[in-house]
């Protein structure tokens, strides 16, 4: 007979399934609308990030609620801690994405500034790690958790480059008043934009590290990126 | 300090007749410690408990192969005189189990058989063990009237007075909350760790929280086997086989 209870850490599960697909949906679209100058699909990231909020409330009321009347042991017990901790990482990253969309809705007010390569790169950084936070907890592969914070550790350079690469912009060229506030808005803009991807990698990071503590019952936390098991 | 082991078994089998109820059960239970066992019915916990004050002796047709130490000392060997081991190891079952006498007599029972006599001696004894079992309080003004009057909890822990007002050092516990409610249930798992700065406990218990709650090491048995062994909080929260994993989240057979 299959206890009601595994029933309902199904249901967790795809609920954290849930919140994870349209979080990755929301950094996805953030991060087109910024690329594509498209504040319409910006504007439907920050409508959408309602029904994310709701979602992390929905799962801590659930994870609340299971740890009461369940009193689950071993890996039960590690799953619901570790699904709430991701839930409340995913519902982050979201929080950034509508952050990415705000300051593009900013930009899109003004004439594109030069594209910088690195911008480039650490958006594709962001969202396959993204992707991979999400298969990590589908498949439990606690590998991947390895992989992402490898990763992460070239999203910090890339964002290190955007900031270097705009600040030179910043100070050089361009003696009309004008012009230079223009750019300095535009870039500080875009620094925020790589604050926020780089904010998302670590989240991604964190759901990582959460997946190996449900799977195997370690904590891989502030270890460096060499220690593997 | 590491705590000195109190008792520890090599390669124990048991048999009833020809049945093998414990198969090559090694291990070690430290002073002063709480330690569970748990698994599914018939997996030979009780048994395992009896043949630690030898309580399986009085089954006929059973046999013990292996062997068992108390404070390294064979409790199988000869010259072992086990009216002696059974006041050295307590004992206390799933029922609660008055005799049909007062509360101070169920007590003072055990002094008495152990040929201590004299009232005053007794009745010192009687006062301090029902402290300790935290019953005191409750029937101090009631020791002579019947111990049956008692509720079920109240009884369990008369019981526990009883074992433990001829001092021994390993108390052996087969369910003893099984028939309380929760409250009842509460002062026991109390109780239990308070004893445990004076005895060595072995408890035996189906209720998983209770083994989570007042253990320091839980064992897991199957099928007459020891299939894992370790400190609780790690057996509740990582344990190392998947067999204690399955068992222990409910996912069994
Ligand atoms: N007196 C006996 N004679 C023959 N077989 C017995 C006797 N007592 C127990 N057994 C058998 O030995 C095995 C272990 O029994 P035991 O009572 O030790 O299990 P247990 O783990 O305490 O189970 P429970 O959780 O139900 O109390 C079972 O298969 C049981 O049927
Ligand atoms: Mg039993």
């Amino acid at each position: 007979m299959e206890r009601h209870f595994f029933k309902e850490l199904e249901n967790l599960k795809m609920t954290i399934l849930n919140m994870a697909a349209l979080t990755q949906r929301a950094l996805e679209n953030a991060t087109r609308a910024y690329l594509e100058r498209d504040e319409q699909l910006g504007q439907t990231v920050i409508d959408g990030d309602k029904k994310i909020n709701a979602l992390e409330i929905a799962v801590d009321q659930y994870t609340l609620k299971l740890l009461a009347l369940e009193q689950p042991m071993a890996k039960d017990l590690r799953m619901i801690l570790g699904t709430a901790k991701i839930s409340n990482e995913l519902e982050r990253i979201a929080d950034q994405a509508v952050n990415i969309s705000e300051r593009t809705q900013f930009l899109c007010k003004y004439p594109p500034l030069e594209n910088i390569p690195a911008m480039d790169q650490l958006i594709d950084v962001s969202l396959s790690m993204v992707k991979k936070a999400v298969s990590c907890f589908v498949n439990e592969d606690v590998k991947t958790a390895y992989e992402i914070r490898k990763m992460d550790d070239m999203a910090d350079e890339h964002t290190l480059t955007v900031l270097q690469t705009l600040v030179e912009y910043m100070v050089k060229n361009t003696p009309a008043t004008e012009r230079r506030r223009l750019n300095t808005r535009r870039s500080v803009q875009t620094i925020i934009i790589s604050r926020c991807l780089e904010r998302t990698c670590d989240l991604s990071t964190n759901i990582g590290e959460h997946v190996a503590f449900i799977t195997e019952g370690v904590n891989i936390k502030h270890q460096g990126i060499d220690a593997e098991p | 300090m590491e705590k000195p082991n109190k008792i520890v078994t090599k390669d124990l089998d048991f048999f009833y007749g020809d049945f093998k109820a414990l198969e090559d059960i090694s291990v070690a239970f430290k002073k002063n410690q709480i330690s569970a066992l748990i698994g599914p019915s018939g997996c030979g916990k009780s048994t395992f408990l009896r043949c630690l004050n030898r309580m399986n002796d009085l089954i006929p047709g059973s046999s013990v192969k292996g062997e068992i130490y108390i404070d390294g000392k064979d409790i199988y060997g000869q010259n072992i005189d086990v009216v002696h081991l059974r006041r050295r190891v307590g004992m206390v079952f799933q029922k609660p189990n008055p005799f049909p006498k007062t509360i101070f007599d169920n007590v003072a029972y055990g002094l008495r058989v152990n040929g201590i006599k004299e009232r005053k001696i007794v009745a010192e004894c009687v006062e301090k063990s029902l402290k300790q079992a935290v019953l005191w309080d409750e029937v101090k003004d009631r020791l002579h009237s019947s111990a049956l009057g008692l509720s079920g909890g109240q009884q369990q822990r008369l019981c526990i007075a009883r074992a433990l007002s001829v001092e021994p050092e390993v108390i052996l516990m087969d369910e003893p909350a099984s028939a309380l409610d929760p409250i009842a249930t509460q002062k026991i798992e109390e109780l239990i760790h308070e004893l445990k700065r004076e005895f060595t406990i072995i408890i035996v218990t189906h209720n998983m929280q209770q083994a989570a709650r007042v253990s320091d090491i839980t064992a897991f048995f199957y099928m007459g086997r020891l299939i894992e062994t370790g400190d609780t909080e790690t057996m509740f929260t990582r344990p190392q086989l998947k067999q204690t994993e399955d068992y222990i989240t409910g996912r069994f057979g």
